[in-house]
């Protein structure tokens, strides 16, 4: 369903969803940050990349699954802690985003399905912007089978046409959106429809980087584990977890026990973000470490977003938002990687 | 002057003569205003090298890792490394020195002085650009900046987009070196803490809810430690590698390993990491200010150490690295040190 709304009657639109908690993007100092919104008028969406993902809302960087403690008489107490099941809006998600976020409901979708992932999951829209211009110089979402007016997991694609956002409902759950408030749109004319047609194709004209021939890279980087490739581009790495906790797609994670008190014995068990880049991330109890240096970590970084997840999901595990280019201390930029994987002999 | 033909000659020498293993410098990157870091390991690659503003990295990092190379390997090459480094990475060297860290025969020292100027504030600059990406950059004579954006070139005077420490800096050319460009000009900066100024006036409850509302941003990708040069420890108090378990290893050894501090980016977790950080940096620190630069969510962890750098000075006529054979700031004591405790 297409229609068109005034970006005067957007702040309308959103008062009228005061069922559901608001993020939009919010500049906090110098960053962007997607944030609860309190004011639907200080919306803006002309916004920049912002620092984390809106992975931070749909899998939060900590969650508690249960919490123990032992009685007087010494028997334990478990309980199970779901997250408590809000309906949640996010605008202004950029298509990069969105598509990162199909790409984890594939892998918490397999039996078993992660309950607490889904049941925030299943509670949350999301309402999409073309990006136009590019939110980022790294922005490379073409190569990686992306657009920056792709509709892959949104439920509502926004469209800024100067003084009106054309809307595009994709889903049912965006039809819902549109008809807490129907009055403030009308359907898109033909005339409306050339518009964004032509808005669209000039979108992907502003996007300047690129890997070229990435169809090849999955084949190529089978035959390169061994390579001493790795040694020589993380050189410059650091090991910290920029590139991968501002990565969209990114989903490891860690599940540890916090404890509150030792006698009784009080505590949660929670699961936080976790990182291939971190030395104990593959830490064998032992003491052993099979990826021991930080070439070795690289190449999982990689192999994981361009070779393995290619096999097992038939898609890449990188949506070409470009934030670990722009945020890595060092200046290592995946693009030049890949395109040097690609012409590697 | 710095004159870059000279150094690349320099590396040129070292390289053929096999003086040392490899260069560690600058070179360009995927992003105009920052260089990236580069490691040169023959004579013909030298062209890559670069010096100018956008060379922020603090190098000596680069040491630790050779360092630990070297004890993997069965026959290491003992050979030095050759390393660009700036005013405040050559006191970070004087502190691993110091520390016995490193030996002095560890390193070639390529000591760059920074003369007048220093390295930019990305920060800075996206200010004064209002949202357009730089396209280009060129620098003119020294003095200003020239950024081309798609769509205009707008010059800046590199006075008013240097780093804040750069602009507070007492000595901006390396203390130890053993090739050398540039002047030895010390800076007197007018107020070299202020920086401070503005956290120092607040109350102690402001300042408790500064930093709650600054570290509570904090997402523990621990890239402050990670570009760290003086974060050197092999486990730090945040991982939890180094607990090698055997066979006789019991079930209550194993739960009797203390957890400092949660991986949570809770409030309290995240002030027991940067609180231990800090602390550990005092009269460490060498102000190369490389953790604040590259905080993705902006939390300005330089005043955390600038405080500290402040007291070591005030209470002892303290500065760290710019001697390696000047007795560390922790493991010392004066005769006349007021406090009798320390007797």
């Amino acid at each position: 369903m297409e229609k068109i709304l005034t970006k005067k009657s957007f702040p309308a639109w959103v008062k009228n969803l005061q069922s559901y908690t608001v993020y939009a993007p919010e500049k906090q100092e110098n960053l962007w940050s997607y944030e609860v919104i309190q004011n639907p008028d200080k919306i803006n969406l002309e916004y920049l990349n912002t620092v984390l993902a809106p992975k931070k809302i749909t899998y939060p960087q900590r969650e508690i699954f249960l919490q123990f403690n032992t009685s007087k008489e010494g028997k334990p107490q478990i309980k199970e802690v779901l997250p408590e099941e809000q309906p949640a809006v996010i605008f202004g998600v950029r298509p990069c985003d969105a598509k990162a976020i199909t790409l984890t409901d594939k892998v918490f979708g397999e039996e078993p399905k992660d309950p607490y992932y889904w049941s925030r999951r299943n509670q949350t829209i999301l309402v999409g912007l073309t990006c136009n211009p590019p939110p980022s110089p790294n922005c490379f979402c073409l190569s990686v089978g992306g657009s920056p007016h792709s509709k892959e997991g949104l439920d509502i694609l926004m469209t800024d046409m100067g003084d009106k956002y054309h809307i595009d409902s994709l889903t049912k759950k965006g039809e819902k959106l549109i008809k807490a408030a129907e009055n403030l749109f009308k359907p898109a004319s033909p005339k409306d429809k050339k518009e964004l047609e032509k808005i669209q194709r000039e979108s992907e004209k502003k996007i300047k980087r690129e890997i070229k021939d990435i169809k090849n890279i999955p084949d190529k980087l089978k035959d390169m584990f061994e390579s001493p490739f790795w040694d020589e581009e993380a050189m410059s790495c650091i090991r910290c977890g920029i590139c991968t906790y501002l990565c969209p797609t990114c989903y490891c994670f860690d599940i540890t026990d916090e404890l509150t008190s030792t006698l009784p014995l009080k505590g949660k068990r929670v699961r936080t973000w976790d990182t291939c880049q971190f030395p104990d991330f593959t830490m064998h109890s032992s003491g052993h470490n099979p990826r021991p240096d930080k070439a070795s970590r690289l190449r999982q970084r990689i192999l994981h977003k361009f070779q393995y997840h290619v096999e097992n999901y038939q898609d890449y595990l990188c949506t070409g938002c470009g934030r670990c280019i722009s945020l890595c201390p060092m200046g290592i930029d995946i693009i030049e990687i890949l395109n040097k994987v690609r012409d590697y002999e | 002057m710095v004159n870059l033909e000279e150094i690349k000659k320099e590396a040129k020498n070292i390289l053929e003569e096999g003086k040392v293993k490899y260069i560690i410098g600058y070179a360009k990157s995927s992003n105009a205003l920052m260089a990236a870091p580069t490691f040169v390991k023959k004579p013909e690659d030298i062209d890559k090298l670069i010096w100018d503003p956008t060379c922020f990295q603090n190098l000596v990092k680069f040491l630790l890792d050779e360092k630990r190379k070297k004890a993997r390997e069965k026959e290491p090459d003992i050979r030095p490394v050759g390393i660009f480094v700036k005013g405040c990475d050559s006191r970070a060297i004087n502190v691993l020195l110091q520390e016995k860290f490193i030996t002095r025969e560890d390193v070639y020292i390529i000591g760059l002085s920074c003369e007048d100027l220093g390295v930019l504030d990305e920060k800075k600059i996206f200010k004064k650009l209002k949202g357009e990406e730089p396209e280009k950059i060129e620098f003119d004579q020294r003095k200003n900046i020239v950024i081309s954006t798609k769509e205009k070139t707008i010059k800046i005077p590199l006075k008013e987009i240097l780093a804040e420490r750069c602009l507070e800096c007492t000595s901006s050319f390396p203390v130890i070196s053993d090739v050398f460009w540039g002047d030895r000009n010390n800076r007197s900066p007018k107020e070299p803490f202020k920086s401070l100024e503005q956290i120092e006036s607040l109350s102690q409850e402001k300042k408790w809810d500064f930093w709650q509302q600054q570290l509570s941003k904090c997402i523990r990708c621990y890239a402050c430690r990670s570009v760290c040069p003086m974060c050197y420890c092999d486990e730090c108090v945040v991982d939890s590698i180094n607990l090698a378990i055997t066979a006789d290893t019991t079930a209550e050894e194993k739960s009797q390993k203390i957890k400092w501090i949660e991986k949570s980016p809770e409030s309290s977790e995240n002030f027991g990491y940067h609180l231990v950080r800090a602390m550990h940096l005092a009269g460490r620190c060498i102000d190369c200010s490389e953790c604040e630069r590259v905080c993705p969510v902006d939390i300005p962890l330089r005043l955390l150490n600038k405080k500290l750098e402040k007291v070591a000075k005030e209470l002892f006529d303290y500065k760290a690295g710019l001697d390696p054979e000047q007795p560390s700031l922790v493991s010392s004591f004066k005769d006349e040190d007021p406090e009798d405790f320390i007797r």
